[in-house]
């Protein structure tokens, strides 16, 4: 490993100095460590220690190397290999440290080596008694998050489409990711995970978010709140399920006498509101409006979705 | 990563931490990178051989360890740290966001937010929203029976029995995924190891009972511990219900595409019950008595109720 390492840094340290692309035949000739007998062997392990600096995220980049573009040649940008400083403080990396091992990304606590990127410290010590996992895809939303930063064009497939979004943000909600980005100029939600096949195309900087975007306006915050109906349902919750109700609801509910509620609940999409509804079982009833009502007895009967 | 793109980044963050810090001692520079000083020592001896084209003196970067202090010179093209990778800089800023929602983070990790954000040309709190799952009330009362190591009472409803239940529970952690909040730990009235939906918990209550927590708990997730008096149902989804799928743990049993036949598992027959019900034309029960019973039940329980109006 440790001629291995060598190489790769001799190597690093002439891409970032050259200033121009580099054949792969001059690095042959002029990096310590390549100058193999035999060309195969050269070209297998030009291949790999490529591909392993690239798996670093070092831009390793095919350019022209004159006007004409006859041959091609390797480089590294410095601006783009280098990390632009945020001035962490060690107390600020060691918070980042903590909350990169109580909250994670697909299970896997991110971070040891994008720590030691961003100077080291005192990683250790024990998170506190809170831990979440923000769910899977971490390989769809790293794509996702690269178009954001970069305010370029994310390209995906979705229910059956293919689709061109400028990617304004990232949410998490409800246990999952959602990509809020504008479409033809109409700007929705998409869940991460219904979605594949995630590539950035095209230039940097190509849009701009419009102004005064919020994203955690973009997606309501109950399930039934996301849809295109406009219904006030009328519910009744009996006593023993009151505090059950009271603690999900967003509006106020009124207390009868004998200790249910009747709650005035916003639906935008009643199938979302039903299904919910359900788990109180007999324990609550749709009084109005009469078509959510029909809905879910037709739901029940075992009739329709 | 391979071990050998591991160590090459932690040279490439050393390199240049060293560089903008002159003279540190052999022990910060190990503490900070996690190195052991043989691996320090072998690591610098590496760079000290490396360098551009030439090779010679003058080319070669300059490292060494003197008077124990850590130098390392001539090496101008690696004065910066190499970038975060999308997923490095996401890993951060997710699990920092989402400290921040809670508001149970200090307010240095809120400042290391903004900057990490900032310097990735977004603006903090704008590209990346963490919304951890609403946190219900009870899970600051769970979180000091964790700290404190105290066995809690649960209360229950079961709604359709209308009975309430008490467990004894040594709580081992408080969690959150799939957009709920979930207590872990070891049941005394089952005794096993169980997690519980903390939404579904009517009531919690500490007692002055204190327990030994086991020495590694068990890692946060949702897992489905099968238990003797578990109720089984073979349940074949429609393509609309196939989210069924990632939200329970259930076992997959055949996918044909317009069916994926799951098994799915509960300690009460009402659970499955309810969501067959809900899922209407899109599910069917496919083996399991208890489960049609339960569901018939429910269903005439629902009728009955908006019958009599």
């Amino acid at each position: 490993m440790k001629r291995v390492v060598e190489r790769l840094l001799n190597l690093l340290a002439f891409l970032l100095t050259t200033g121009r692309p580099v054949s792969a035949d001059e690095i042959r000739l002029t990096v310590a460590g390549y100058d193999q007998d035999n060309d195969e062997a050269f070209r297998r392990m030009f291949e790999r220690d490529k591909d392993l600096l690239r798996t670093m995220g070092i831009p390793v980049e095919l350019r022209p190397t004159d006007a004409w573009e006859v041959e091609f040649g390797y480089v590294v940008p410095r601006d783009e290999y280098e990390l632009p400083d945020p001035g962490l403080t060690d107390e600020e990396r060691a918070a980042l440290w903590l909350s990169a091992q109580v909250v994670r990304l697909g299970g896997q606590p991110s971070g040891p080596d994008a720590l030691l990127k961003l100077g080291g410290g005192a990683m250790s010590g024990a998170g506190e008694p809170l831990a979440a996992d923000l769910g899977e895809s971490a390989e769809s939303l790293a794509v996702v998050f690269q178009a954001i930063t970069e305010r370029r064009v994310l390209g995906f497939a979705y229910r059956g489409r293919s689709r061109r979004v400028h990617p304004y943000g990232l949410l998490h909600q409800r246990g999952h990711w959602y990509l809020v980005g504008a479409e033809h100029g109409e700007v929705r939600a998409y869940r991460v995970d219904r979605g594949s096949h995630y590539s950035v195309e095209g230039p940097s900087q190509a849009f701009e978010r419009p102004d005064g975007f919020r994203l955690r306006d973009a997606l309501p915050s109950l399930p039934w709140q996301a849809g295109e109906e406009d219904l006030e349902a009328v519910v009744r919750f009996d006593a023993d399920v009151a505090w059950w109700a009271r603690r999900q609801l967003a509006e106020p509910a009124t207390e009868q006498p004998d200790g249910s509620l009747e709650a005035r609940i916003h639906v935008a999409n009643p199938a979302a509101f039903i299904g919910w509804l359900l788990a109180f079982e007999d324990h609550a009833e749709i009084i109005g409006p009469p078509e959510l009502r029909s809905q879910l007895l037709e739901l029940v009967r075992g009739r329709k979705r | 990563m391979s071990k050998t793109a591991r160590r090459l980044t932690r040279i490439l963050s050393m390199v240049p931490w060293v560089i903008a810090n002159q003279g540190a001692s052999v022990a910060e520079v190990c503490g900070r990178f996690g190195y052991t000083e043989r691996d320090l020592l072998e690591d610098l001896n590496l760079v000290f051989v490396c360098g551009l084209p030439g090779y010679g003196p003058g080319d070669l970067m300059v490292a060494y360890v003197e008077n124990d202090e850590v130098i390392v010179d001539m090496a101008e093209y690696f004065s910066r740290p190499l970038r975060l990778t999308p997923a490095e800089a996401l890993g951060l800023l997710a699990s920092g966001s989402a400290l921040v929602s809670t508001s149970q983070a200090p307010e240095a990790l809120e400042r290391a937010v903004a900057k990490l954000a900032t310097a990735f040309g977004i603006r903090p709190d704008e590209a990346v929203v963490v919304d951890l799952a609403g946190e219900p009330t009870l899970v600051q009362l769970l979180r000091e029976g964790v700290a404190e190591a105290r066995v809690v009472t649960l209360t229950y409803t079961s709604l359709g029995k209308g009975e309430t239940r008490r467990r004894l529970v040594e709580p081992w952690s408080v969690f959150s995924t799939l957009g709920n909040w979930y207590l872990s730990g070891f049941c005394r009235t089952a005794g096993g190891e169980r997690v519980f939906r903390v939404d579904r918990i009517q009531e919690a209550r500490l007692t002055d009972e204190s327990f030994t927590p086991p020495p590694e708990p068990p890692p946060p997730e949702v897992r489905y511990t099968p238990s003797e008096d578990d109720v089984r149902a073979t349940i074949g989804l429609g393509e609309r219900a196939r989210w069924v799928a990632d939200y329970y743990p259930v076992d997959v049993l055949s996918d044909s595409g317009s069916e994926m036949v799951i098994e799915f598992s509960a300690g009460d027959a009402s659970v499955a019950a309810r969501l067959l019900l809900r899922l209407g034309t899109d599910g069917r029960l496919i083996e399991g008595p208890e489960t049609g019973a339960a569901l018939e039940d429910l269903r005439g329980r629902i009728l009955a109720r908006y019958r009599d109006r």
